[in-house]
């Protein structure tokens, strides 16, 4: 469970003080699929970066699975980044001279897993992205969404509580995209991670139960969408 | 083509699937099924509709179900004739219009009722963003189903596309006036 309190944070001071969350309250439960969306500069991605403990609030509190992240030391907070949250970037961030396999399983070589287990997590987290066949694929062998992919995978091997994933669909193309989306809403089904996404497109928004829409920092529309629980044969198409 | 056109056409493809025939219940569930519920239909539609393609010659009645003593309906040469010609005409769907109500409201909207503009544009993109999520529901469920969901999926492509255009229409509505009544 993610816990927003009052929480705000400024960048700057003074003149140049820039206020990217302003009093935000919220309550993300185990297992959610939420959105958030808004214009540039709304505080989106200042929200995730706040989750994974890379930067503190001006005030309030950011409470991730009952703990206050302002009160980690940094050593808990990348404990927490490692172990706890796997963070998806728009630019995949995937190392060129590592393969496919290497790259996903390096946040638990960091971490001192004996190699035994890394090599069973990373091969079931390829299997879970449908990566295994490009396992000894370097990066730059792969197309965008096949990089993604990776990317996605290498966030599921420590075994996430949680899933934060910015604008991951925002360097690939329709198809990519879309595949990507099915893939993030069917490990959060599958496995009840919890999945915070910023994004600036409503169809992929729309995937999440909820979506929340800031504007200045601000919450400025709360969105529960229904559930998507009634027979395909009874959902109409109009529009 | 006008909708009721397309209505017409669609049971015709529908019944064109059923070589043995097929009775008025089957057919709206397999329509609902191939077109993603794209028309809604009501069963007295339906009966309407496979009436007047019987009086044209398009489809004709085969032997009535024993258990039920349902009509059953299977299409005839000349109605494959023309679901051909059907399908090979050009669609002259007119583009969609916008938002006129909308437009409506805008322009006689006072300055002072912005803040309620505004509110009615956050009611209506909360309605977008519920169709989106429900046509994504359709979209995985479809998939799901043991039917080739080819042209569903088009389908739900195009109402997407539609959507999403709304959305950017309304952002960039609430933008501007923003800027126009508060600067």
């Amino acid at each position: 469970m993610i816990e927003f309190r009052n929480v705000t944070k400024v960048f700057g001071k003074d003149e140049t003080a820039v206020r990217a969350v302003d009093d935000l309250s919220f309550v993300l439960p185990v297992g959610a699929f939420w959105a958030l969306m808004g214009p540039s500069g709304s505080g989106k991605s200042s929200i995730l970066h706040l989750i994974a403990g890379l930067t503190p609030p001006t005030s309030g509190a950011v409470l991730v699975e009952g703990v206050d992240v302002a009160k980690m030391t940094s050593a808990e907070a990348a404990a927490l980044r490692r172990r706890r949250v796997g963070y998806v970037l728009q630019t995949f961030n995937l190392l060129p001279f590592l393969t496919a396999e290497e790259n996903v399983g390096m946040p638990l070589v960091l971490d001192g897993i004996r190699q035994r287990e890394v090599d069973e997590r990373v091969r079931e987290a390829l299997a879970m992205v449908n990566m295994s066949h490009r396992a000894a694929h370097h990066p730059t062998h792969l197309s965008g969404g096949e990089q993604q992919r990776v990317a996605i995978a290498r966030a599921l091997v420590i075994r996430p509580a949680i899933i934060l994933a910015d604008e991951p669909t925002g360097n690939l193309d329709r198809a990519g995209g879309r595949a990507v989306m099915d893939l993030i809403q069917e490990v959060n089904e599958r496995t009840q991670v919890t999945v915070l996404l910023v994004t600036h497109d409503p169809v992929f928004a729309a995937c999440a139960q909820r979506v929340l829409r800031l504007v200045d920092g601000r919450l400025h529309q709360d969105m529960t969408l229904p559930d998507g629980g009634a027979d395909a044969d009874d959902v109409g198409l109009a529009g | 083509m006008r909708h009721a056109h397309g209505i017409q056409y669609a049971l015709l493809g529908v019944v064109s699937t059923n070589p043995e025939g097929v009775h008025g219940y089957a057919l709206k569930r397999q329509c609902e099924r191939m077109l993603g519920n794209f028309w809604q239909l009501n069963f007295g539609e339906i009966y309407r509709v496979l009436d007047r393609l019987a009086e044209d010659g398009l489809i004709e009645q085969v032997a009535a179900e024993a258990e039920t003593a349902r009509k059953v309906y299977r299409i005839t040469t000349k109605g494959r004739r023309s679901l051909d010609d059907f399908v090979l005409t050009p669609p002259t769907d007119a583009p969609r219009p916008m938002r006129q109500e909308l437009a409506v409201k805008l322009l006689f909207a006072a300055p002072e009722r912005l803040p309620d503009v505004l509110r009615m544009i956050d009611h209506q993109r909360r309605a977008y963003m519920e169709q989106l999520h429900l046509l994504g529901t359709q979209r995985r469920k479809v998939r799901r189903l043991p039917i080739d969901s080819f042209v569903t999926c088009l389908l739900i492509d195009g109402a997407e596309l539609h959507v999403r255009s709304e959305l950017a229409w309304l952002d960039d509505v609430a933008q501007k006036l923003k800027e126009r009544f508060t600067s």
